[in-house]
C-alpha cells in the first residue's frame, strides 16, 4: 500500500489546495525538534515497522568541497602543476585506483562505489545541494525544497515513535551552510532534523523529578481528566492521552539518548573508528568528528532513517595537500570502520552510505599549494544500500577539468539514495504549502548502482 | 424485495434524460423530471424521444422512483433492461446506451416491485464515421484516464520525454508534443493500433503508469479513429465547451444509498452532449461519500451535506446530497436571529438534534477565550456567578470586545498571516511598528474594508505608515497578489500563475490581470536598508501574459479593468473592487475566516480556499454573515457580537443523541485545542509564574507578542506558527509526543510548579480546607467549582501525600494536563 501522501498516478485529488498545511503537519513524522509527532505518525510507524525493513541513510558532507583529483580520481598523467603530490594506489577492486590517503577504504573498495563524474554542482558554499538536490532558492517563496531526511520524515515517518527519523548532528560552524544538517523547506519545522541539543533532548532526560513521582501524577490525571473524549472530532484529546502514555515510555527507555551516548558502546569498537583531533583545518567549518560516525551507526540502529553530519572544512584554498593528509587520514579511518561495522552487523545492505561535496576543487595548484573552486565537476563515494559496489563510475579527462565519461548529476545521487531509501522519485511527491504535489528530485536514480 | 418498500407503488420508475449525440430534441436536464405523479411522468418521457446521431453518442440513463416520502430515489444500477427490437443499442452495467445500427427502439426499465417504464431510442447516421475532434474528444480522454495530471505527463517536465499541459487545458500545446515530436513513434496513422499512445496506455509496451486503457473500450476507438483520420488537429472555431451541468443536482439521500450521475455539456454551437464517462468525479467528503469513475456516489452513515463535483474541460458542476438522520422526534427551538435561523433550519431539514446551551462557567470560559484570548480570572468567575441580569451573557460580550486583551488576540491572528517577523534585527522597529497599528485598528474597530486598504494600497516609510512593513515582508509582485486573494477573497488562484487552475475557473489571464494592480510598486531608499519608502509608479498598470506575451490591463478576479483615465494609484482600484458591496468574495471570505475562529470550523474549509468546487456547508448561513457585514459598513465587532450572541455559539459540547457525530453542521459546541500562546498563558496564568520574552517587558504575554521571532520552545512545540505564510494553517493545534514530553518533563514546567511566589507553594502553605484550596484551582483552571467525583480522589491524593507541597505540583500539574484546561470546549 502506498501511503496516500504519495501521489497517485494520475488521480484526481493530489493537485492545488487539496490538502491544508496543517492536516500534513499532523500527518507529518515526528520531530522532537519542534511541532511534530502527531499521533498518526505513530500509528503509521507502529504499522510501517510491520511492513517496511528499516532501510536508512547516513550523509557525511565534506563541506567546503573536497578536491576531487585528490580522493578518488588521481590524475596521474596531469603535469605537476595539476597532478599535485599524491600518487594512486590499487585498490581490492582490479582496475581502480584511488588516493594513496585512504588505504583502509582501498581494501573495501569491493563493497563501495565511486563516481568521478558528478555535474550540477553550484559554485555555492552550501551543503544544501548535497543534502536535497537543489539550491535554497529553488520554490523560496514556499519555504524551499526539503533534504532528504525531511523528505523521509515526511514520507516514511518514524520507525520508532521514541526515536525522530531524521537526526543532524554536525555541530553549528560560524559558515552556517556547512553546519546545515538538512532544511525542511516547505514541508515545514514538523520535518526538520532533531538536533541532540536544546530542550528537546533535555526533555528526554529526567529533569529533576522521578519516574515513581511521574507516574503517581499520571495515576492523579487519570482519576481528574474526565471530558469526554469523543466529543473531540480532530482526534487531538486521543492524540494526547497516547502520547501522554507515550512520554513515560521515551523517560523510561532512553533509547535515543543511549544511541548518543558513546560510553554505552564497546570501546574497541570506539578505538576503530579513530579519533578526530586535534582539530585541523577547522577554521569557520565543522571539525573531523570520528566519533559522530560511531553515533550515527548507533542512530541507525535504534531506529534512526536518515543521519546527516559534516565531516572537516575541505575548502582548500591553500595547503590542499596537507589537508587532504589531515582530513583524508581521518576520514580513511572512520569511514571504514564504518562500513566494516555496519557488514559485521549485517546492516550494509539496509544503510546507504553517500561521502561528498559541494563542488570539486582547480585543477591548477594555485600559489599557496591550494585549490580553488570548481563546480563543473565533483565526485561522491557511496557505499551500502543495497547498490551496486565495487565500480568506478564516470571519467573527467586528463586534467580532471570535466566530465568525459557518463557525467552523473548531482540529483541522480540523491534520487539513488531515495532509491534505496524505498521511494520511487518519478512517482513520489509531497504537496507544498499551496497542496500542489512537488517531486523530491526531477532526476531518476543512477542506473549503473541499482 | 427491500426496494418494493421504499417505493410508492403507484409511482412508475422513470426514466430521466439528458441526451447526448446532437440530440434533436431539446435536451431535457432531470430537474426537470421532478415529477410527482405517474401520469405527468409517462407523458414527459413519451414526449422526449432519444436520438443518437453518429456511433459516438452516449447516453446515461438515470432510473428514478419516488419513496414512500415523496423524495426521488436512484435505481438505475437496480432495475433490468431490455430493448425491444434488440440490436439497435446497447446499455452496459452501469446504465450508460451505446448505439449498435440505425434504426429505433424501445428501452423498457423494470424495477421488481415497481414496474416499468420505457423510452424510444433512435439511431441515425451510425456508419458516418464523423471526424473525431482533438480538443474535444481526446484531450478529455487524457484527462479523464489520468495520463495529463501533475504527478505523470502533466507536469512541468513530463514523464519520460512525453509532456501534455496540465488537466489538458492546451490542447495546442498537447498536439505539439504529441504529433510533432518524434513523428512515427508515438503515432502511426498507417498503422494506428502499432501507435506508441495505444501500445503504452494499453501496456502492450511496458508504460511507467501500468494500463490506463482497454483495447476494448469507447476510448480506445475514438484515439484509434482520429490517428487513422490524419491526426487531425481541431480548428480555431471549433465548438468549445461553455458548461456542464450535472443531474441530479441536488438530493435528499439516505444512508448507504446511491445515485448515479450525469453530465451534460453545452458547447459554443449550441449543442448539447452527455460527457458522464468522460468526467472526473470527486466527493468533498470522503468520510460521507464517495464517487466512482462512471459517476456513481455511494453515501455512508454519516448525516449532513456533501457536494460531489464533476470536471470536465475547464468546466465545474457540482451535485449536493444532503442526508438526514432517520427515525427519532427532535425538537428545534425557535430561532431569533439570522444564524440560528439557518443552522436550525439546516439541522431540521437533516433531522439533527440540537444541544442545549452551555451553563454560566462554560460560557464565560468559552468567550473569553474566543474573544480575549485567555482564561477568566478568578474573580471574573465569581463576579459572573454572582450576576443575576438576564442579558449577563450579551453584557459580557460587550466587556469582552471592549478589553485591551481583545484587541492583542485579534492582533496576534492577523499579525501572524500578514507575515509579520524579523529576519533581520533592523527589521525589529518595522514589525513592532506594524504590530501595533493592527493592534490599533482592531482596538478602535476600524471597518474592515478600510483596515484592508490601508495594508493592500500601502504606501511610504514605516514610521509614518506601518503596514509598509507587509510590503517588506512579502517581497515580490506575485506573492502580494496570492496573498491578497488568499486573505481577503478567500481565492487561492497561485496556481494559475503557471497554468489553469485544476479546481477553479481562474486561468492565467485572470492572474496576470491581477497581478498587474501591483506593477507599479515601486521603492526608494529610507532611514535604513530595512526601511525602504514606497511609492506607486506613474506607468499604467500593466502585466504580460506569459505565454501569449499579450500586454494586460489590471483587473479584478471576474471584475473590469480599470480604466487608464484612473489617476489614482492603482491598489486603490483594487482595493475598491474588492471592498465593494457587490464583490462576490470579500465578505463572504471575512465571514468565513471569523466564523471558523470561533467555531473550530470553517463553512468553507479551509477557510481561504473557498471555490465553487468546495462549497460552503450551509451557503444561506454564509449569505446571512456577509449581508450583516456588508450592511454595517465591515463592522467586525458587530460580526463577533452576532455570532457570540447566537444560541448556536453558546450550544453545549455535550452531545444529545444523535447529535454526536455531528462535525459541521454546528449542532453542538466542538472544542478546540487553545492555541500556543493560549497554553503557554493560562499555564502562567494558573501557576501564577510569569514567562520571560526576549527585551519584552515583564509579564508580557505571548498573544501579544509583536511579531512570531520570539524564541520560545514552548511556543513552537505547540504549534506557533512562524508567519512565513499568509495562511492560517502554518498554526499546527495538534498533538505531539514533544509536546507531552515537555509538559511531563521540562525545566520549564518544573520551574513553573515550584515557583516560590507560584499557585502550588501558596496553596501548600495556605491553613484553610484541601477542598477549599482544590475549588480555588479548579476556579482558576476551568472556571467552575470541582464536583464530588473530583473532589474524592483529589483530597485522598492530598491525604496519601506526607509531603503537601509536592502534593500541591502534583495536583496542578494533573489539572494543567487536563483535556479540559488544554481545550476551549
Amino acid at each position: 500500500m502506498m501511503l496516500s501522501i504519495l501521489g497517485q498516478y494520475g488521480a484526481a485529488n493530489s493537485y492545488c489546495d487539496r490538502e491544508s498545511r496543517r492536516s500534513f503537519l499532523k500527518i507529518g513524522g515526528m520531530s522532537f525538534g519542534a511541532t511534530a509527532l502527531g499521533l498518526a505518525d505513530v500509528l503509521r510507524a507502529e504499522s510501517a515497522q510491520k511492513k517496511n525493513s528499516n532501510k536508512s541513510l547516513i550523509q557525511i558532507f565534506l563541506g567546503g568541497g573536497p578536491p576531487h583529483q585528490d580522493m578518488w580520481d588521481i590524475k596521474s598523467d596531469a603535469p605537476s602543476e595539476i597532478r599535485g603530490e599524491f600518487r594512486a594506489i590499487p585498490t581490492n577492486v582490479p582496475g581502480i585506483q584511488i588516493c594513496e590517503v585512504f588505504p583502509k577504504l582501498a581494501r573495501l573498495m569491493d563493497k563501495a562505489a565511486i563516481i568521478r563524474s558528478v555535474v550540477g554542482c553550484k559554485d555555492r558554499h552550501e551543503s544544501y545541494q548535497c543534502l536535497s538536490g537543489w539550491i535554497p532558492d529553488d520554490l523560496k517563496a514556499l519555504g524551499g525544497r526539503p533534504s532528504i531526511g525531511s523528505a523521509v520524515s515526511k514520507i516514511k515517518g518514524a520507525v520508532d515513535p521514541a526515536v525522530p527519523p531524521f537526526v543532524g548532528l554536525a555541530e553549528r560552524s560560524s559558515h552556517v551552510q556547512w553546519s546545515d544538517c538538512g532544511a525542511p523547506g516547505f514541508l515545514g519545522a514538523a520535518h526538520s532534523a532533531f538536533k541532540p541539543d536544546g530542550p528537546g533532548i533535555e526533555n528526554m532526560k529526567l529533569n529533576g523529578i522521578s519516574l515513581e513521582r511521574l507516574q503517581s501524577r499520571k495515576e492523579l490525571l487519570t482519576s481528574l481528566d474526565m471530558l469526554r473524549r469523543d466529543i473531540d472530532t480532530t482526534g487531538v484529546m486521543g492524540g494526547m492521552d497516547t502520547f501522554g502514555q507515550r512520554a513515560l515510555d521515551v523517560l523510561t527507555s532512553s533509547k535515543l539518548v543511549d544511541a548518543l551516548d558513546l560510553s554505552k558502546e564497546d570501546p574497541a569498537i570506539v578505538a576503530k573508528y579513530g579519533d578526530g583531533k586535534p582539530y585541523q583545518y577547522q577554521y569557520d567549518g565543522c571539525a573531523t568528528r570520528n566519533d559522530h560516525l560511531l553515533i550515527a551507526r548507533r542512530l541507525i540502529e535504534a531506529g534512526v532513517r536518515v543521519v546527516s553530519l559534516s565531516f572537516g572544512r575541505w575548502d582548500s584554498h591553500g595547503k590542499n595537500f596537507d589537508l587532504v593528509r589531515d582530513h583524508g587520514g581521518k576520514l580513511d579511518q572512520c569511514l571504514s570502520a564504518l562500513i566494516e561495522d555496519l557488514d559485521m552487523r549485517g546492516m550494509l545492505e539496509d544503510t546507504s552510505i553517500v561521502v561528498w561535496g559541494e563542488f570539486g576543487r582547480t585543477p591548477k595548484i594555485n600559489k599557496e599549494a591550494g585549490r580553488d573552486h570548481w563546480s563543473q565537476v565533483s565526485c561522491a563515494f557511496m557505499a551500502g544500500g543495497g547498490i551496486r559496489t565495487g565500480q568506478a563510475i564516470g571519467a573527467t579527462n586528463r586534467l580532471g577539468e570535466y566530465a568525459t565519461l557518463r557525467p552523473v548529476h548531482v540529483q541522480e545521487v540523491i534520487a539513488t539514495l531515495y532509491h534505496n531509501l524505498g521511494i520511487d522519485v518519478t512517482r513520489t511527491t509531497v504537496a507544498d504549502a499551496t497542496g500542489r504535489p512537488q517531486f523530491l528530485v526531477d532526476h531518476g536514480p543512477v542506473s549503473e548502482l541499482i | 424485495m427491500k426496494i418494493a418498500k421504499w417505493l410508492n407503488l403507484s409511482v412508475l420508475a422513470l426514466i430521466a434524460c439528458a441526451t447526448r449525440g446532437n440530440a434533436e430534441e431539446s435536451h431535457v436536464p432531470v430537474s426537470n423530471l421532478r415529477i410527482e405523479s405517474s401520469a405527468s411522468l409517462l407523458k414527459e418521457v413519451e414526449k422526449n424521444k432519444i436520438v443518437f446521431r453518429g456511433s459516438d453518442a452516449r447516453y446515461q440513463c438515470l432510473v428514478t422512483g419516488n419513496d414512500a416520502n415523496g423524495n426521488e430515489i436512484d435505481l438505475t444500477r437496480k432495475a433490468t433492461f431490455r430493448f425491444e427490437p434488440s440490436g439497435v443499442a446497447s446499455i452496459d452495467a452501469f446504465g450508460q446506451v451505446a448505439p449498435l445500427q440505425n434504426g429505433t427502439t424501445v428501452l423498457t426499465a423494470e424495477v421488481e416491485g415497481a414496474g416499468a417504464t420505457t423510452l424510444s431510442i433512435e439511431v441515425t447516421n451510425w456508419d458516418e464515421n464523423p471526424e473525431v475532434n482533438f480538443p474535444n474528444q481526446v484531450v478529455p480522454i487524457f484527462t479523464k484516464l489520468g495520463c495529463n495530471g501533475g504527478g505523470c505527463h502533466g507536469k512541468a517536465a513530463g514523464q519520460n520525454g512525453f509532456k501534455l499541459s496540465l488537466l489538458g487545458f492546451e490542447p495546442s500545446e498537447d498536439y505539439e508534443h504529441l504529433v510533432k515530436e518524434s513523428r512515427g513513434r508515438r503515432l502511426s496513422t498507417a498503422l494506428p493500433d502499432a501507435s506508441l499512445l495505444l501500445t503504452k496506455a494499453i501496456n502492450a509496451v511496458p508504460h511507467g503508469g501500468g494500463q490506463r486503457l482497454e483495447m476494448d473500450s469507447q476510448e480506445y476507438r475514438v484515439l484509434r479513429r482520429w490517428i487513422s483520420q490524419g491526426l487531425k488537429p481541431g480548428k480555431a472555431d471549433d465548438r468549445r465547451v461553455v458548461s456542464i451541468s450535472v443531474s441530479p443536482q441536488l438530493r435528499r439521500m439516505l444512508p448507504k444509498q446511491d445515485q448515479q450521475l450525469s453530465v451534460t455539456a453545452s458547447y459554443s454551437d449550441g449543442t448539447t452532449e452527455d460527457v458522464t464517462p468522460s468526467v472526473q468525479f470527486e466527493s468533498n467528503d470522503t468520510d460521507m461519500a464517495d464517487v466512482d469513475k462512471r459517476g456513481l456516489v455511494s453515501i455512508k452513515s454519516l448525516a449532513g451535506e456533501v457536494a460531489v463535483m464533476g470536471r470536465f474541460q475547464g468546466q465545474v458542476a457540482v451535485f449536493r446530497a444532503s442526508v438526514p438522520i432517520v427515525g427519532g422526534t427532535n425538537e428545534w427551538p425557535e430561532p431569533t436571529n439570522p444564524i440560528d435561523g439557518a443552522v436550525i433550519a439546516q439541522l431540521r431539514s437533516l433531522n439533527i438534534p440540537m444541544s442545549r446551551v452551555c451553563d454560566d462557567p462554560t460560557f464565560l470560559r468559552r468567550a473569553t477565550l474566543d474573544i480575549a484570548g485567555r482564561l477568566p480570572t478568578i474573580s471574573e468567575v465569581e463576579k459572573y456567578g454572582q450576576d443575576t441580569s438576564t442579558d449577563k451573557r450579551a453584557k459580557l460580550i460587550d466587556r469582552l470586545l471592549a478589553s485591551d486583551d481583545y484587541a492583542d488576540h485579534f492582533a496576534n491572528k492577523w499579525m501572524l498571516i500578514l507575515r509579520n517577523r524579523r529576519e533581520t534585527p533592523g527589521q525589529k522597529s518595522g514589525t513592532f511598528a506594524f504590530h501595533r497599528w493592527i493592534r490599533d485598528q482592531i482596538a478602535g474597530n476600524r471597518p474592515f474594508d478600510q483596515f484592508v486598504r490601508d495594508i493592500v494600497a500601502a504606501s511610504g516609510s514605516i514610521d509614518v505608515h506601518p503596514p509598509v512593513v507587509w510590503y517588506r515582508q512579502v517581497p515580490d509582485n506575485f506573492s502580494r497578489l496570492e496573498d491578497t486573494a488568499q486573505l481577503f477573497l478567500g481565492q487561492r488562484i497561485q496556481c494559475a500563475r503557471c497554468h489553469h487552475h485544476p479546481y477553479e475557473k481562474w486561468a492565467q489571464k485572470d492572474y496576470f490581470q491581477m497581478a498587474a494592480f501591483f506593477s507599479q510598486v515601486k521603492t526608494k531608499a529610507g532611514l535604513s536598508p530595512d526601511e525602504a519608502i514606497l511609492f506607486a509608479g506613474s506607468g499604467q498598470p500593466r502585466s504580460s501574459h506569459p505565454k501569449t506575451g499579450e500586454s494586460l490591463k489590471a483587473a479584478g478576479l471576474d471584475g473590469p479593468p480599470r480604466a487608464d483615465s484612473d489617476v489614482r494609484d492603482p491598489r486603490e482600484y483594487l482595493v475598491d473592487w474588492m471592498v465593494d458591496k457587490g464583490n462576490p468574495f470579500f465578505a463572504k471570505s471575512i465571514s468565513n475566516r471569523y466564523w471558523k475562529h470561533f467555531f473550530g470550523r470553517g463553512l468553507v474549509e479551509p477557510e481561504d480556499d473557498m471555490r465553487v468546487t468546495n462549497p460552503p456547508s450551509n451557503s444561506p448561513l454564509l449569505e446571512a454573515l456577509a449581508k450583516q457585514l456588508v450592511d454595517t459598513n465591515y463592522d467586525t465587532k458587530g460580526l463577533i457580537r452576532a455570532i457570540c450572541n447566537s444560541r448556536v455559539y453558546q450550544l453545549d459540547s455535550e452531545p444529545n443523541g444523535e447529535n454526536l457525530r455531528d462535525r459541521k453542521c454546528y449542532s453542538r459546541n466542538y472544542p478546540k485545542r487553545l492555541s500556543a500562546e493560549q497554553i503557554l498563558d493560562a499555564v502562567d496564568q494558573v501557576t501564577q509564574t510569569a514567562t520571560a520574552f526576549d527585551a519584552m517587558p515583564d509579564r508580557t504575554k505571548a498573544i501579544s507578542l509583536p511579531d512570531s521571532s520570539f524564541r520560545s520552545y514552548f511556543l513552537t512545540v505547540f504549534g506557533r506558527p512562524d508567519a512565513t505564510t499568509a495562511c492560517e494553517c502554518e498554526r499546527a493545534n495538534d498533538s505531539t509526543l514533544a509536546q507531552s514530553l515537555h509538559f511531563a518533563n521540562s525545566k520549564e514546567l518544573i520551574a513553573k510548579l515550584a515557583e516560590a511566589n507560584g499557585l502550588p507553594t501558596s496553596l501548600a502553605n495556605r491553613t484553610t480546607t484541601h477542598e477549599e484550596r482544590l475549588q480555588e484551582l479548579y476556579l482558576r483552571a476551568f472556571s467552575r467549582k470541582p464536583s464530588d467525583s473530583e473532589i474524592k480522589p483529589a483530597i485522598a491524593y492530598i491525604d496519601r501525600k506526607a509531603d503537601k507541597l509536592e502534593a500541591y505540583q502534583d495536583l496542578t500539574w494533573a489539572i494543567l494536563n487536563c483535556k479540559e484546561f488544554l481545550f476551549n470546549h
